[in-house]
């Protein structure tokens, strides 16, 4: 499939979004919902391309947007850029401190006036739901949007500490704006209002994960882990065994 | 798989605190399958006037789905409630035209009689006030909506005497 982006041809694969395509070719399209591996969400809008087809043109999501043989993509119209910026205000006004979202303002000129920003509100979260979404695919399902209108926001039923909740991160670690609180000391971490114990690497030491997350690794994998090891310990590990089977070749 | 199923099963089970076994029944009308949810909560809304804790655990189980999709879903809808509601819930009309009319003054006199604030309920859990954008009804303005049956060209009489007749029946 070939496609057209700002003038330039691509060759892209059947079922790949526009958004994809043009990360695959470091065309620079900004996002704030999109995580590689996901599917994109489509909820941030920033991502806002124009599509012209035959002779009509439109403006679509490019996280959301399947691309199609002959389409022809204009990332950068002043049109997009509008658009762009009025999403960007309003974000700047609903997370007026965000360190992210302030700096994206300032790449895109967006100023907002004294009197519609708020500067006494912290607020971090601009729900784009990326969280709920990482949850979903790599946690247990134990957040989600709540509420609705002025009052929506992610969290927990009841804003308890949730039963699923494994304390993976990986909401933490995926929010484009920094907004959930992920906090680790003297071997705890808390998060959602719940506290677990962190497991140390059996080799050095590290605090790396907790229990309930190692857990649900053996579960998914029905396996039961015989080691508990941190990310770079694993890495060695299987990079000497990898050494020692070389070696044992010559 | 099949373990972990049973475990979630086996953890909910000992949050099961107040008495609805009953709601088993309402949820066992629907297939398990996802996209009856919503039907299952307007129904569970009906019986018990709210959607218990206990009843999103069961409906968790039996569809299959995670609890906080379904809290996710009762809390988005207007018409679905996490807090106990009255036996009568009294929406009251504060569109364009009822406003004009004085549905202002009728929220007032409501909120006297009852001694509650919209979107509570009274002590004996018999009534409920809510405040809604329009019920369609503008000829009838001031109007409101005590469970199926409105009531218009409302005044503060008509309104003490409309709470007085409900309350007599439940005497």
């Amino acid at each position: 499939m070939n496609v057209k982006i700002d003038g330039k041809y691509y060759s892209g694969n059947k079922g790949e979004t526009l958004l994809e395509l043009a990360r695959r070719n470091e065309i620079e399209i900004p996002s704030l919902c999109y995580k590689e591996g996901f599917e994109g969400l489509g909820r941030c809008r920033l991502c806002l391309v124009e599509v012209i087809e035959g002779n009509s043109t439109k403006t679509v999501s490019s996280c959301v947007y399947p691309i199609r043989d002959g389409i022809e993509v204009l990332t950068n119209t002043k049109n997009i850029v509008n658009m762009r910026k009025d999403i960007i205000f309003l974000l700047l006004l609903r997370t007026p401190n965000n360190g992210y979202i302030r700096k994206l303002a300032e790449e895109y000129g967006v100023k907002a006036p004294s009197r519609y920003l708020d500067m006494e509100r912290e607020e971090d979260c601009i729900l784009c739901g990326l969280c709920v979404k990482a949850c979903e695919k790599l946690g247990t399902n134990a957040i989600s949007l709540v509420n609705r209108g002025i009052t929506k926001k992610v969290s927990t039923p009841y804003d308890d500490a949730s039963k699923d909740c494994i304390g993976c991160g990986a909401c933490a670690e995926v929010c484009p704006t920094n907004a959930i609180s992920l906090v680790e000391q003297d071997g705890k971490r808390i998060i959602w209002n719940k506290t677990f114990d962190l497991i140390s690497c059996t080799r050095c030491g590290k605090c790396y994960s907790t229990e309930e997350v190692l857990h649900h690794i053996d579960e998914q994998l029905g396996v039961k882990t015989q080691e508990y090891l941190c990310e770079s310990c694993s890495r060695r590990l299987v990079g000497e065994k990898f050494k020692e089977a070389f070696q044992n070749l010559i | 798989m099949d373990v972990l199923a049973n475990s979630r099963v086996m953890d909910m089970a000992i949050d099961i605190k107040g008495d609805y076994n009953d709601s088993m029944d309402i949820i066992e009308r629907y297939p398990r399958e996802k996209r009856y949810t919503l039907a299952i909560l307007q129904d569970i809304q009906r019986k018990y006037d709210f959607i218990p804790r206990e009843v999103m655990v069961l409906m968790s189980d039996y569809l299959g789905m995670p609890i906080s999709d379904i809290y996710s879903m009762a809390t988005f809808y207007k018409a679905l409630s996490l807090k106990p509601k009255g036996k009568y819930i009294i929406k009251l009309c504060n569109g364009t035209a009822c406003h004009i009319r004085g549905s202002e003054s009728i929220r007032e006199e409501l909120e006297t009689i009852l001694n509650i604030s919209p979107g509570e309920t009274t002590e004996d859990g018999l009534f409920s006030i809510e405040v809604v954008n329009c019920i369609g009804a503008c000829a009838l303005a001031p109007v409101m909506l005590i469970n199926e049956k409105y009531y218009g060209g409302l005044t503060e009489e008509k309104v003490k005497a409309i709470i007085d007749g409900i309350k007599e029946g439940h005497r």
